[in-house]
């Protein structure tokens, strides 16, 4: 960041622009070579957008790309069909096709109910209130159900907590509950058996025990409060038994630990200081719906203050992308940082080791001292779930140093999960009894120690000395083939449990659908070794709330239900715990700054494994680095220079004893020598889509370094093949690289920032001087009706559709984009696909990074079809299968579409997705029960894209009319706006003043994009404001990466 | 150039100087000329063919009864024994489904009644075994096309202007073809098949005509309230004798005590009726009444595709 303006950046590009084009008609253009770029990049002052290291780089690969419509081989058949075979296969779509029209409708059978349900309406979904029962805090949910069957999951829009925000992974589960590859039978050494035999087996051998000697269980974090109490139960009836919990995810955090629950109140705090928390980008970080929206809030209306966000990070996450200051330091350096903040706002006890911090790191951290002094009470730092325990007990002290404790920060003595433990020393201590011959039945719950444990316990050999293995799995996972007993897991939308929420509350999970496969829960094995075996989990979790639950039972336990959430459960904010600005403890030392660190962190999109096989969440664009299907070692680009690597090339990392082979990709931003990698991939059996994904990380993850650890890497032959889903659909502009812009960016670069401005933001001081930044110089949002050979279509009757992204809001964390497959019935393409750019997500994430490869900072802008009023795509198509609705939506005849595929290519957006092969799933039995019956399922040959979830509005309409009244405002709520946890999309009718939609275009912030090609987007964009610390704002242009 | 000296030529050509008879006689001229005509011939026709065999009851199954496991007959449940549409299709006013009853409903009755007839013993096989009875669909859309049952009836559209005189159909099959064409010839011009939503379930309405006029009264728009309750209709001349019964359902809105605790004030005027003549008066009315959409707005794809 530079001292110009945006404004000035503007000007200074285009006018540069200018003497180009006059340049330019002199001599043919030529593409700039690495060198010349690099010179030209040299000594550039001004804002520069990029998208990829080789966009910045502008890479003749990346000049080819750009010079195509869809990314390489998109458009040619490279499976590997012969010719003849695929000459075949045209010969007999072509006879299908002529064919296809004059065929009859195959017989259709109806199958009515018996008995049908008394509340039932067929054709109207009904909703159904639960939770999510995740590791880090339940996720309150509002299940969308057709004839009893889920097929859509999103937030509890009435719960306090996240207001109908939810994350990716919530999203991701209702393809978990419909996996085809689900354990379906209850199987003893691979033959079929029933519950009933396991239960009593189980029993008669506890019961032989007499005290429970012998029996371990091993569990991934217990959520309930009801297991909890079941648990407590069978401890006091069989003493000697024993529960190991082990969350690959949450072992050594302090949230597994327990300790006090450490709430923030965000929507208070001017100042916000990540000590690498990634608070913003999912649900991995306990309170991360409340989080980003309390953020979110503080950012959407800047002209009433907003609040200032500084990320320490050890990689690159949205939470450092969206930080208005952001820090790159080594995951070992964090700790020591924050020691080092804690001594300087006052913390006592805290003695810092001695680091050699170096002059940029120094300037962070005073101006960052200054502002939190000026700040008291009004600030909050966070800190990392994935670092050394002492980074939360230094962030407590901070906050109280700070005055925030009882303001944004509050500290209740309950712990945040119900049976905390530290859970790799349990698992140690499992497994020197499992050698010692001491564990006789071993039941695994929910849990895949096979393929999570730590690397250096050997647990596989350790497996194998006990008598009897029992597996609850969801899957036949690589625990599961090698266990005795394999008892099909109850996905939580099938069975009964509760779930405490960040915020304490307690929602009952209620089941939406009787188990697919018979299954069961943790409940059940817990309840087999107590009085009354055959309790069931529904009895068991009334039991736990009866004495909670005020006034008359059934009618409370009815609300609750009804509710989502039992009334006052939530921890009590008011109650002082022991906060005080003391630290107690050690801060573990830097590694050296010449050791190569290796980060472990759970994988944003499949977790620890346990989504490996949701073929959405597999295929998602992970946030910052945009891979897909894979996971890699993340390393900065200076690091990846030493190493003399290139990206995609193979490096066996080591750590201890252990190896493993993996991918290479820069993350802009990384902390050098150091390289971050992701778990939960390299699974052998996940099923038809999660195996042989990425590479298997807990190879190389050790009890003594958990979360960090100091490892070499080195190369190996080859290239892995990954598939990286930025810079695809460029615009097909190339020639005009040389031309326009400064010449110090990439394309895409000059277009985010200059005549096109795809990106515009303004620091706060700018938007107080100028609030009308977003439009200054260039006035090309001004629609020219004049000059379209189209007739224009007025659209003042009744209602007009629009959607407004506020971009100061968005972070990046792909909610959005799952929701969208889920509501829409969009197709997973697998690997191959995605790297020939077929992937089908209606919705995607744009990242726009700016600035320095080593420091830089990113704008997401989520990208869907635009809805032109006066659309490119409709004015190309043969056979008008896009059109014009009367109220202004773009929409697409899925049953007219014959492929030409004019309508992408004339797409500036370049939102169009098209089915190359026959993506969609029409065998899958299980798959069918999931798909949105309101939304056609789409066949090889048809072009798609965002319909502004139509078949919402076409209900909505439908219904208002019937009540003869106008659609109110947010009575359509598009997928996208409502699965966002920071309220950042919103959309309605744009002819009705009143409307939220309304309000917010005519914010003076709201801009276009590429509206300059009078398209006249039906989505707007309100510009992002950041909040800068005038100290810190040249800090990151200057930052030299490290030398090598 | 004809066919015959082409080949002459190229034979000319190969072979030199050489002679060669003729292959082709001159009058294969004419038939080369009445081929290429026939070809044209052919083309079209099977372009014709096609298109009226994809029009055809063979593809639309538009009348044919398919073969059902109970032969039930809409006639004798509808015509002989009076049952209303929505004793069975209960969901018809509220989703776009009208529903398919379940074995339950027969049961119902059929408990009592025809208990032990052979036609009926599939009802009993599937209340026995908790099986579906498999009827086989005779109004069957396409899987791309969304219809909406409640819009329509909500609307004024009756159930015998798509699915004909159901009450005089033993064995059921679809009157229309179902096919786009169809729908749309309605969604360009709705006004020609709306009808007061009292008489949607009335099988044998027929459109007014100068012997049997329609009386139509409207208390004027009222936003929320839907727009079936703000329109009033007859067969019957309300200034007759017989017009008490249609005034007397007027007042019930709204008043929640005693008639006779309604101010004089409040009771409404009686209602101004029109009389309409033809249905192209009747339909604009209602389609002003019922405020349905434009043309415009109900040929939009999005209306059925999506």
């Amino acid at each position: 960041m530079s001292g110009h303006i945006s404004i000035d950046g503007k000007n200074e590009s285009m006018n540069k622009a200018g003497n180009a084009v006059e340049h330019e008609t002199k001599s043919a253009p030529t593409p700039m070579t690495l060198a010349e770029v690099r010179q030209e990049l040299k000594g550039v002052k001004g804002k520069r957008f990029w998208r990829s290291v080789d966009e910045l780089a502008n890479t003749a690969e990346f000049q080819a790309a750009v010079e195509r419509e869809f990314p390489s081989a998109a458009q040619e058949w490279v499976d590997p069909v012969s010719r003849r075979g695929f000459l075949k296969l045209m010969g007999a779509s072509m006879a299908l096709a002529g064919l296809a029209g004059c065929t009859k409708q195959p017989e259709e059978t109806i199958y009515p109910y018996i008995k049908q349900p008394e509340d039932l309406v067929l054709g109207k979904p009904m909703y159904f209130a639960t939770a999510h029962p995740f590791s880090t805090g339940g996720v309150p949910l509002l299940v969308k159900s057709d004839e009893f069957r889920p097929i859509k999951v999103d937030g509890n829009p009435e719960h306090a907590y996240n207001h109908g925000g939810s994350d990716p992974f919530s999203q991701g589960t209702l393809l978990d509950l419909y996996d085809p590859d689900r354990s379906q039978h209850v199987l003893f050494r691979g033959e079929n058996r029933e519950w009933a035999e396991f239960a009593e087996a189980f029993r008669l051998k506890v019961a032989a025990t007499k005290d429970g000697t012998g029996v371990y269980f091993l569990s991934s974090t217990i959520t309930s409060p009801t297991l909890a109490r079941q648990w407590k139960a069978v401890q006091a009836a069989w003493p000697k038994a024993k529960l190991v919990q082990y969350d690959p995810a949450l072992a050594g955090t302090f949230l597994a630990a327990g300790g006090p629950g450490v709430q923030y109140d965000l929507s208070a705090a001017d100042v916000i200081v990540s000590l690498d928390a990634d608070f913003l980008s999912g649900a991995s970080y306990p309170g991360f719906h409340k989080l980003v929206r309390d953020y979110a809030e503080r950012r959407k209306h800047p002209e009433n203050g907003m609040n200032r966000l500084y990320a320490v990070e050890s990689m690159t996450t949205t939470t450092g992308m969206k930080a208005e200051h952001r820090l790159g330091l080594r995951a070992s350096e964090v700790p020591a940082f924050a020691a080092e903040l804690a001594k300087a706002v006052g913390v006592a006890g805290v003695e810092p080791p001695a680091y050699a911090w170096t002059d940029q790191q120094q300037k962070f951290l005073a101006a960052l001292v200054k502002d939190l002094k000026a700040n008291v009470g009004k600030s909050a730092v966070l800190p990392g779930l994935y670092q050394d325990p002492s980074v939360a007990k230094l962030a407590l002290a901070i906050n109280s140093a700070l005055g925030n404790v009882g303001k944004t920060v509050s500290a209740t003595p309950d712990p945040a999960i119900p049976l905390p433990s530290d859970q790799l020393a349990d698992i140690k201590s499992l497994v020197a009894d499992l050698n010692s011959g001491k564990v006789d039945w071993l039941v695994i719950l929910n849990a895949n120690p096979i393929y999570t444990a730590p690397a250096d316990l050997n647990f596989a050999d350790a497996f194998n000395k006990a008598n009897v293995v029992a597996h609850l799995a969801s899957h036949l996972d690589e625990t599961g083939q090698i266990s005795h007993w394999n008892i099909p897991a109850a996905h939580y939308l099938e069975s009964w449990s509760d779930v405490r929420a960040y915020d304490g509350t307690v929602s009952i999970v209620q089941p939406m659908i009787d188990p697919l496969y018979g299954g069961r829960t943790a409940h059940h094995v817990f309840q087999t070794l107590l009085n009354e075996p055959m309790l069931s989990p529904y009895d068991a979790v009334r039991e736990t709330w009866k004495p909670v639950i005020k006034g008359d039972f059934e009618t409370g336990w009815r609300k609750s239900l009804h509710d989502g959430w039992i009334a006052n459960t939530a921890y009590d904010k008011t109650s002082k715990s022991a906060a005080d600005a003391v630290f107690r403890g050690t801060v573990p030392v830097p590694a050296s700054k010449d050791s190569l660190e290796i980060i472990f962190r759970p994988d944003p999109n499949v977790y620890d494994g346990r989504w490996s096989n949701v073929g959405w969440l597999q295929e998602l664009p992970k946030p910052v680095t945009n891979l897909s299907w894979d996971n890699a070692a993340i390393v900065s680009g200076a690091t990846l220079t030493k190493l003399g690597l290139d990206e995609d090339d193979i490096v066996e990392l080591s750590v201890g004893g252990g190896r493993v082979k993996a991918p290479v990709i820069v993350a802009p931003g990384h902390p050098d020598n150091s390289v971050t990698v992701h778990l939960g991939y390299g699974r052998e059996f996940a099923g038809r889509v999660g195996s042989g994904a990425g590479f298997n990380a807990y190879l190389i993850r050790n009890t003594w370094a958990p979360l960090y650890a100091t490892g070499s890497l080195r190369k190996v032959e080859g290239k892995w093949g990954i598939a990286i889903t930025k810079s695809h659909y460029q615009d097909h502009r190339g020639t005009e690289f040389g031309e326009k812009g400064a010449g110090n960016n990439s394309l895409e670069g000059d277009e985010a920032l200059g005549p096109r401005g795809i990106i515009r933001y303004a620091t706060l001081e700018e938007f107080k001087a100028n609030p009308n930044f977003a439009h200054e110089g260039e006035g090309r949002e001004t629609p020219q009706y004049d000059t379209s050979l189209f007739p224009n279509w007025a659209y003042n009757e009744a209602n007009a559709w629009g959607l407004s992204i506020d971009m100061n809001s968005c972070t990046g964390c792909n909610a959005c984009i799952v929701s969208c497959y889920a509501e829409n019935n969009i197709a997973v393409v697998g690997k191959q696909q995605v790297r020939m750019g077929r992937n089908m997500q209606w919705l995607r994430i744009d990242t726009y990074f700016e600035g320095d490869l080593s420091a830089p900072r990113a704008h997401f802008q989520p990208m869907a079809c635009q809805h032109c009023e006066n659309a490119p795509c409709e004015q190309v198509c043969p056979v008008g299968a896009t059109v014009h609705t009367p109220e202004g939506l773009n929409t697409m005849v899925y049953n007219r579409c014959v492929g030409t595929r004019y309508c992408s290519n004339n797409c500036p957006y370049k939102v169009r997705r098209f089915n190359f092969l026959l993506y969609s799933d029409y065998e899958t039995e299980s798959l069918k029960l999931m798909r949105n019956p309101d939304v056609s399922v789409r066949s090889r040959g048809v072009m798609e894209k965002c319909s502004y979830c139509v078949q919402r509005i076409n209900e909505a309409k439908i219904q208002a009319d019937k009540e003869n009244r106008p659609i109110r405002d947010g009575e359509i709520v598009t997928a996208c706006q409502q699965a966002c946890p920071a309220s950042a999309i919103t959309f309605g009718n744009i002819n009705d003043k009143q409307s939220r939609v309304t309000k917010q275009r005519a914010e003076q912030r709201t801009y276009q994009v590429i509206a300059d090609i009078n398209t006249r987007p039906r989505t707007t964009y309100v510009a992002e404001v950041l909040n800068l610390n005038q100290e810190l704002e040249s800090a990151p242009v200057e930052h030299t990466p490290a030398k090598g | 150039v004809t066919v015959g000296t082409a080949v002459a030529f190229k034979h000319e050509n190969q072979a030199g100087k050489e002679f060669m008879p003729q292959i082709f006689d001159r009058s294969s001229n004419a038939l080369a000329r009445m081929s290429l005509v026939l070809t044209g011939l052919i083309v079209i026709a099977l372009g014709v063919t096609l298109d009226q065999l994809q029009r055809s009851p063979w593809v639309t199954r538009q009348g044919q009864r398919p073969d059902q496991p109970v032969p039930f007959s809409h006639k004798h449940h509808v015509q002989g024994l009076g049952l209303q549409c929505q004793y069975c299709h209960t969901t018809v006013e509220k989703s776009s489904y009208a529903g398919i009853p379940p074995t339950k409903t027969c049961i119902n009755c059929h408990a009592q009644i025809w208990t032990n007839a052979q036609l009926l013993e599939p009802v009993r096989q599937s209340w026995a075994t908790g099986q579906s009875i498999p009827w086989v669909r005779v109004h069957d859309l396409p899987d791309f096309v969304f219809f909406n049952h409640s819009i329509h009836v909500n609307k004024g559209i009756g159930c015998a202007t798509c699915h004909g005189r159901v009450d005089q159909m033993p064995l059921m099959y679809a009157q229309n073809t179902l096919q786009m064409e169809w729908c749309l010839d309605c969604h360009r011009n709705p006004a020609k098949n709306l009808r007061p939503t009292s008489q949607i379930y009335n099988m044998a309405w027929e459109s007014p005509a100068s012997d049997r006029p329609v009386w139509c009264s409207t208390t004027g728009d009222k936003p929320g309230v839907p727009t079936a309750e703000s329109v009033s209709c007859t067969t019957q001349d309300p200034t007759a004798a017989g017009a008490q019964v249609a005034r007397l359902q007027l007042p019930m809105g709204g008043a929640e005590g005693l008639a006779g605790d309604v101010a004089a004030a409040t009771v409404p005027v009686a209602p101004v009726y029109r009389k309409f003549t033809s249905q192209d008066e009747l339909g604009h009315f209602l389609l002003v009444q019922y405020k349905i959409r434009t043309p415009k707005d109900l040929t939009s794809c999005e209306v059925c595709h999506r």
